[in-house]
């Protein structure tokens, strides 16, 4: 059960952007599921785009750093938000920093198409407002066991891509793929669910994809 | 006691820095040294003050392209007078475009009981700069000081860059984190230039840029060379 | 008060207040507070130096707003001059820009005639606002604004304690109706000043405070904070 109030009736058709503005995806998932993996897995497979990247963590500095020394992105089209001990905070009840950082990105670089904005790692519950975010993607990974897709929350059961990290590990911490791809697609009622291992595939191509068609639903919509 | 001394700085025809006017008025004495560049003038205090019902003022205007350097010779002690009456000292300086002063009088020591006013406006105008150092010292060694507060204010062609109140001597702010943090000297060094380095900073001390242009630096130290070391660091980590 | 009034003093209200500790999280960081009894002190020293400053400029904007004057551009430099921290100026901004984007969907009738048009001048003359400016700009009545002002600047660092500290919140909140006084006194003493020419307004320092906003905004660059200020 769910105690989203969102989650009755999630919005699974917003408003595209406005014109002249970038689309905002946010990326969001408990501690430790690989969310900044896949932000830089995005930044190189998108390269060909006009990006940028919003980090929350409440180690934000280290979210940001992690990504400048990947060297995937210019330092300069990276922004780092405090939350305040409080990374649900800053991407749902309060999301005024990040949208005066994500408008800091788009002055600073006029022709940016995307903005990808990484949530603190937070539990099941967080999700980003839909004030502040056109589409996200909730990210869970297999070590945080094959249950938590069947616990729903509303990450999980209203993001607009579920992906399932880490299945290389699977074996490893007894995870059944199987079940956790089955639970995902009933609590989730006909949304996407990608299962990766950004060992197995560092380009993280299924969601590249996916991010890519939001764009042309952007451009051709 | 009431005195009201003035100090004209003009750099003349040959490219010289000339005092041009200098009354001094008991208790405020003013030196000219000899220098080869900058006008140098030595601040000294010729009787024991301020004292309760002081009032104390000096007014310095410098002109176009004009260079002073004002010091001072011994630490202002603010003393209480016989009646409790508050005691008070001002200094004004009046910079032209060009006019360039560095104003460093010794420390204000607020001794016990006692109650002082302390301001300083500076007016300056066009590229004129300033730098302008304060030391307070919340009283003697092992002593709780009076009160003091203080007041600068310093505009650039009548545009504000900085104006700061400070109360001392009030014992739970003078303990806060806000105000002294619980440390007995406060030294700050302002430094208008119009330029605006990058912030620096380390323990109690801090440079920082002004939103119109210059540098405010602040120490605080539980000793004054303590303190004015930390401003050294400042003005090193400023370049 | 107005129900805008209460609605900025709440701590839900999204203005970007809840990524602000008020210099808590360096004097936490130095160990100057480390407990329920160390906040009293830290509270009612920011309140009578920071917070004073914010009221009076908040209760002077509401006198401008109220009036329909436009003086913002000299309430800005007014307040930067007295704000020598360049950390604790762009807090302040940082601040009063969220919260002007979230006041200007506020677009309640009763309230939009006046908030609405002020907002968009004030906004006109500085994109990015003083928190205090805007505050009183949108509240439009110098007392509340002076008192919302001085609240926030404690009970924001309060909020902080209790996240960063896991100080008791029961407590902590004690803490803070204990500075009801306090609070009363220098909103009363704000609005009193509301009506002055901006440059005669008051200007309390508040040396520590501001040594250690930027001590804090320097290991932001160097290493973890989690408060923004």
């Amino acid at each position: 059960m769910s105690f989203d109030p969102t989650a009755a009736e999630p919005d699974r058709h917003a408003a595209p952007p406005a014109a002249g503005r970038p689309l905002r995806i946010g990326v969001g998932g408990p501690v430790g599921s690989g969310k900044t993996a896949l932000v830089a897995a995005l930044c190189r497979a998108l390269a060909d785009l006009e990006l940028a990247v919003v980090t929350n963590d409440i180690y934000t500095t280290e979210d940001a750093e992690f990504l400048r020394r990947a060297g995937v992105l210019d330092p300069a089209r990276i922004e780092a938000v405090q939350t305040g001990c409080c990374p649900h905070t800053a991407i749902r009840d309060d999301i005024t920093a990040n949208l005066d950082a994500v408008e800091a990105l788009a002055e600073r670089f006029p022709a940016l198409r995307l903005v990808i904005i990484e949530s603190g790692g937070d539990n099941l519950t967080a999700v980003f407002s839909r004030g502040l975010v056109d589409h996200q993607i909730f990210v869970v990974d297999v070590a945080g066991g094959d249950k938590v897709p069947r616990k729903g929350g509303p990450g999980v059961t209203t993001a607009d891509l579920l992906v399932i990290n880490k299945t290389d590990l699977a074996p490893l911490v007894g995870a059944d793929l199987d079940v956790m791809s089955g639970d995902a697609h009933r609590v989730r009622g006909g949304l996407p669910v990608v299962l990766q291992s950004l060992v197995d595939t560092p380009g993280a191509p299924a969601v590249a994809e996916w991010v890519r068609a939001r764009l042309a639903a952007v451009t051709t919509g | 006691m009431r005195a009201r001394a003035h100090l004209r700085v003009e750099r003349d025809g040959a490219g010289r820095h000339v005092v041009r006017e200098l009354r001094s008025a008991a208790p405020l004495t003013l030196l000219p040294a000899r220098t080869n560049g900058t006008a140098l003038v030595h601040l000294v205090s010729s009787a024991a003050t301020p004292l309760g019902g002081d009032d104390l003022a000096l007014t310095v205007e410098v002109g176009p392209h004009a260079e002073l350097t004002l010091v001072g010779v011994a630490a202002t002690v603010a003393l209480p007078g016989p009646h409790g009456a508050p005691s008070r000292s001002s200094v004004r300086l009046t910079l032209a475009p060009g006019a360039s002063v560095a104003y460093l009088p010794e420390p204000t020591v607020v001794t016990g009981r006692a109650c002082h006013e302390s301001v300083l406006v500076a007016e300056l105008a066009g590229n004129a700069t300033l730098r302008a150092r304060e030391v307070l010292v919340l009283g003697r060694v092992g002593e709780r000081p009076g009160t003091l507060t203080t007041a600068v204010t310093a505009s650039r062609d009548a545009r504000p860059l900085v104006r700061q109140h400070l109360r001392v001597g009030d014992r739970e702010l003078d303990a806060s984190v806000a105000s002294l943090a619980g440390k007995r000297v406060l030294a700050t060094e302002l430094y208008l230039d119009g330029s605006t380095p990058a912030a620096a900073s380390g323990e109690w001390w801090s440079c920082t840029p002004l939103a119109a242009g210059g540098t405010l630096t602040t120490a605080l130290a539980d000793d004054a060379v303590t303190a004015v070391r930390r401003l050294g660091l400042a003005a090193a980590a400023r370049g | 008060m107005s129900v805008l009034a209460l609605m900025l003093a709440d701590s839900r209200f999204p203005g970007g207040g809840h990524a602000h500790s008020g210099g808590l999280e360096e004097a936490a960081a130095r160990g100057l507070v480390r407990t329920e009894a160390d906040l009293p002190a830290f509270l009612s020293g920011r309140l009578r130096t920071a917070g004073v400053l914010a009221a009076v400029f908040a209760a002077a904007a509401a006198h401008s707003a109220a009036g329909r004057v436009d003086n913002w551009s000299t309430l800005d430099e007014e307040l930067d001059a007295r704000t020598p921290s360049s950390a604790q100026r762009s807090a302040s901004r940082a601040q009063g820009r969220a919260t002007a984007r979230a006041a200007a969907a506020m677009a309640v009738p009763s309230v939009d005639n006046v908030c609405g048009s002020t907002l968009r001048v004030l906004l006109a003359a500085t994109p990015r606002p003083h928190h205090a400016i805007v505050l009183g700009a949108v509240i439009a009545s110098p007392p509340d604004a002076a008192l919302v002002a001085a609240y926030l600047s404690v009970s924001g660092p309060a909020s902080a304690s209790v996240r960063l500290l896991g100080l008791d919140p029961l407590r902590v909140n004690g803490s803070l109706a204990a500075l009801e006084p306090l609070l009363r006194s220098v909103a009363a003493d704000a609005a009193a000043s509301a009506a002055l020419d901006p440059a005669a307004l008051p200007a309390p320092g508040a040396p520590a405070l501001d040594l250690l906003a930027e001590e804090h905004d320097r290991h932001h660059r160097e290493e973890v904070r989690l408060f923004a200020s």
